[in-house]
């Protein structure tokens, strides 16, 4: 199985406070990757230091082999757009775009022609059971909803790794159980990786495998044969 | 029980640090703009009607001949182009004591000259050849004081004169319209006249002209301040409203943070309005400076002022979070874009041509005015329509992804987005309107002439005889011919009889012409060009001035709330820009969409405003013989250019925010 991204040694410090107090993970294709433990234990930070969003003081991230925590600002935000998706809690979306046009705005961003990202965009409503909301604005879509435009837009550059932070966080557990059911298979069957932190062990359980932290060190990894 | 709403509004601004005292910083500075805006609009309104009335003095008020006591005649002459007002005043013999002019202790005797201070300057200044021999010439002269002058600038000379002068008889008297306002000559018993001199009159409609145009835009900053604590308050309120708070204690709440906020900033822009009254009054309009009390507007203006804009900064802020409080997640949760109908369309092309319409001829101001605020609400109607319009123009055939987004935010709330660029559109219109300036095709212009006026060809051939030996005493180098009653455009006389000179040399010589031949002139003075073009060049300087006092006011405010409305923006949507970001967005696609917001309806509104306002004055002229003239366009171009780098300028301001609030992303993310 073929490692697309690694954590080695990372280590991240705010002042006082060891946010990260040197954590090893891998991810492989088609894997997940569940983070969990208490608030405050370094579940975000591992995430963004993963995904090139904060610079971890020591250790490496790889992707693909490659080391990228020493990329410059501007290499990492290209990377992050190409390489990665992203799905957060909520607020994600530009209230004033129609759904169709949240999710080909990373492709618009890369240069493709509007309507051919419109019409690539569109391709993953039905998959996601959006089908006939491509017009609508985030306003006028439920938080369940919400939450599939923004993992078809995570998943229309096509990416290697999917990253999602408390992507459940704001819905209820029947929702939340239809929306992480999606997102993990989805992005399975898309051949990328996912890593997703949640507080939610339900959610967690929908994951192939459950990473435990505990002040910025990870204390127990457990490994789910999931359906 | 004590209501909870003070002690907890209190404590929340307190707590909210840095970036919340600087936004209220912000907020109340804008505050304090518009207040100190509209305390100079007051003024400038007020202290010219004012200061006109202490003017009224100087037009005789005439008695009945039987009852008078004293002959006033009141002329005009002109020094360097600017005007002296020259007043004789005669006691008659046997009747009853006059009381003392404005500005004099007591009623002059024959043979004293009372100069104001600007006028002795001057009369020291230059050789007594070009301009105090026009007067009689006492030891010392006596001064006018401030009562009696509209200005520390003015040029203003009382005589005391016989009452057999001929300054005082019958022939200084008006010639009929030729004289309007300038010359007049009546029997009095006092000064008790109320109507103030051709230079001031028109100041207070002027005034008011500008004051109208600047209302908008300061009302739209006012509004802007109070939106731009919106963003954090609303998160904290969201969260005290998930901690129980009722709706009706968290507006409570925001009105009383706003009002403070409000208030302090109104009190700082009437306190630096106070303070700054000394400089204020050294500005010029028409006349000249400004008695400092001139423009003191008093208490309950003062407090009117500071109220009106803490109670708009209220209400706006009020406004702005009444959707929080209703849904507790403080989620802006906008189901539907805020159409809008096309009954704006309607409603502005129906004023537009009932403005038209009403516009053929002449206007008085009043009526100007009046049509001015028609057309500034239906605008304020119609631009967001417009901007509705083009958002959706612009998202069908946007290519680039900030232009997509521009265009989206534009056609989702256009009431924003117009609120955004109102005051510089509508800047627009006024200089548009004022780049239009009146050619004067009344009566060819004589800038060479100096001219006496006879009362028949006789006299005329006679006077002429004196006025060259007169002349050439004084050495300046002169044709000196005489001009019939029915020559309407061939002298400076418009058709009365009378000897001309035409004087080679500048305005040196024009001023020695006027003091060498004014023995020869009846009592009256010589009269030159500035004497006839004066009715009309006093309005249009006035306009001219209040124009461009307008414009740069009107763009500063228009910059300072495009400003405050694209830092409040940037606070509003942190968390979607701070998401974006850190999925990879580039920071410039999202600055890019920022401006553009800005920039397209600006572009396609004040060109078209401008345009209009171009074409409102061309219309308002038309019968007088309107042009645009090249300086009036290059003044045009250079208005908006600078206007809309301004803009750019302001919105660019908040670029170093849109980094900040989303470089951080444990802040942003959770
Ligand atoms: N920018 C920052 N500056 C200072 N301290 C920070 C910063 N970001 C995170 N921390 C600290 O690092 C530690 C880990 O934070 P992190 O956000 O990773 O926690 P978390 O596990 O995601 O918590 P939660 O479940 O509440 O989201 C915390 O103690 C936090 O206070
Ligand atoms: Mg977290």
């Amino acid at each position: 199985m073929s490692i697309v991204l690694a954590g080695h040694g990372l280590i991240k410090k705010y002042g006082s406070t060891t946010a990260l107090a040197g954590v090893d993970v891998e991810v492989a294709a088609r894997d997940s990757l569940a983070i969990m433990g208490p608030s405050g234990s370094g579940k975000s930070t591992l995430l963004h230091t993963l995904a090139g969003i904060i610079r971890p003081d020591d250790g490496q991230v790889l992707l693909r082999g490659e080391r990228i925590d020493r990329l410059g600002e501007n290499k990492l935000s290209a990377l992050r757009r190409k390489r990665f998706g992203f799905v957060f809690q909520f607020g994600q979306l530009l209230p004033e775009l129609p759904a169709e046009e949240n999710v080909a705005l990373p492709l618009m961003l890369e240069g493709v022609p509007r309507g051919q990202a419109v019409a690539r965009a569109r391709r993953w409503f039905a998959p996601l059971g959006l089908d006939g909301l491509e017009k609508r604005r985030p306003g006028q879509l439920s938080g369940g909803q919400a939450q599939r435009v923004a993992i078809a837009r995570a998943l229309v550059i096509e990416p290697d790794v999917v990253f999602a932070d408390e992507p459940t966080g704001a819905l209820d557990q029947h929702t939340s159980e239809e929306v992480v059911r999606l997102l993990t298979s989805v992005t399975r069957e898309q051949g990328a990786a996912l890593v997703m932190v949640t507080h939610d062990a339900d959610v967690a359980a929908h994951c192939g495998r459950i990473l435990q932290v505990r002040d910025g060190r990870i204390s127990s990894h457990s490994q789910y044969t999931v359906a | 029980m004590r209501s909870p709403v003070l002690p907890l509004t209190w404590h929340l601004a307190r707590s909210a640090g840095r970036r919340g005292l600087q936004s209220r910083l912000l907020a109340a500075g804008a505050a304090a703009v518009g207040a100190f805006v509209l305390l100079v609009m007051v003024a400038a309104c007020l202290g010219s009607g004012a200061r006109a009335d202490r003017t009224a003095w100087r037009v005789p008020d005439a008695a009945p001949a039987r009852a008078a006591t004293a002959v006033q005649a009141t002329t005009t002459t002109y020094v360097r182009h600017k005007p002296v007002t020259v007043v004789s005043l005669a006691q008659l013999p046997d009747r009853g004591p006059t009381p003392a002019p404005p500005g004099l202790s007591a009623f002059p005797r024959r043979g004293e000259v009372y100069l104001s201070p600007a006028l002795a300057e001057l009369v020291r200044e230059l050789p007594a050849r070009q301009l105090a021999d026009r007067f009689p010439r006492p030891a010392s002269y006596g001064t006018v004081g401030a009562a009696g002058l509209a200005s520390p600038d003015e040029l203003v000379a009382v005589i005391g004169r016989a009452p057999g002068d001929p300054a005082v008889s019958a022939s200084a008297g008006s010639l009929g319209w030729y004289d309007e306002g300038q010359t007049a000559r009546a029997g009095i018993t006092g000064f008790a006249g109320d109507k103030p001199s051709l230079f001031t009159g028109a100041d207070q409609q002027t005034a008011l002209l500008g004051a109208v145009l600047l209302v908008v835009p300061v009302v739209v900053l006012a509004a802007a301040a109070g939106r731009l604590g919106a963003a954090r308050r609303e998160q904290r309120l969201a969260a005290l409203r998930l901690a129980g708070a009722t709706p009706r204690q968290i507006l409570a709440m925001t009105a009383a943070e706003a009002a403070a906020v409000g208030a302090a900033g109104a009190l700082a822009g009437a306190l630096a309005y106070g303070a700054l009254l000394p400089v204020l009054a050294e500005i010029p309009y028409g006349v000249g400076s400004w008695y400092t009390g001139e423009l003191w507007v008093g208490l309950p203006w003062l407090a009117a002022v500071v109220l009106g804009v803490t109670v708009l900064l209220t209400v706006s802020a009020v406004t702005m979070l009444r959707r929080v409080a209703a849904s507790p997640l403080g989620v802006a949760q906008q189901a539907d874009p805020r159409r809008t109908r096309v009954i704006r369309l309607v409603l502005f092309a129906a004023a537009l041509v009932y403005i038209l319409q009403n516009t053929e001829g002449q206007l008085s101001n009043r009526r100007l005015i009046v049509l001015l605020a028609l057309f500034y609400g239906v605008f304020w109607l119609f631009g967001p329509w417009v901007v509705d319009r083009l958002g959706r123009v612009a998202g069908r055939f946007a290519r680039r992804p900030a232009t997509l987004l521009a265009a989206r935010r534009l056609s989702d709330d256009p009431r924003a987005a117009w609120r955004t660029v109102s005051g510089l559109v509508l800047a627009g219109f006024v200089a548009g309107f004022f780049s239009v300036t009146q050619l004067d095709i009344g009566f060819p212009e004589h800038p060479d002439q100096v001219a006496v006026v006879s009362q028949d060809a006789a006299d005329a051939r006679h006077t002429a005889a004196e006025a060259r030996t007169l002349l050439d005493r004084a050495g300046v180098e002169a044709r000196v011919g005489t001009v019939d009653d029915d020559d309407f455009s061939g002298s400076v006389l418009l058709g009365n009889a009378g000897v001309v000179a035409r004087v080679s040399g500048g305005p040196a010589q024009i001023d020695t012409a006027i003091t060498a031949l004014t023995p020869a002139a009846n009592g009256r003075l010589p009269v030159s060009q500035d004497y006839v073009s004066a009715p009309d060049a006093t309005v249009t300087d006035r306009i001219a001035t209040v124009s461009a006092a307008t414009l740069i006011l009107s763009f500063l405010v228009a910059t300072a709330s495009a400003g405050l409305t694209a830092a409040a923006n940037v606070l509003d949507r942190r968390r979607v820009y701070g998401l974006l970001r850190l999925a990879g967005t580039p920071l410039k696609v999202l600055d890019r969409a920022r401006v553009r917001e800005t920039v397209l309806p600006l572009v396609v509104l004040a060109g078209g405003t401008t345009a209009m306002g171009v074409f409102g004055a061309y219309q308002l002229n038309k019968a007088a013989g309107a042009t645009v003239d090249s300086s009036g366009a290059l003044q045009l171009a250079v208005c908006v250019t600078a206007g809309a780098l301004a803009m750019l300028a302001a919105i660019g301001a908040s670029r170093p925010l849109l980094r900040r609030v989303t470089t951080n992303p444990a802040q942003t993310a959770d």
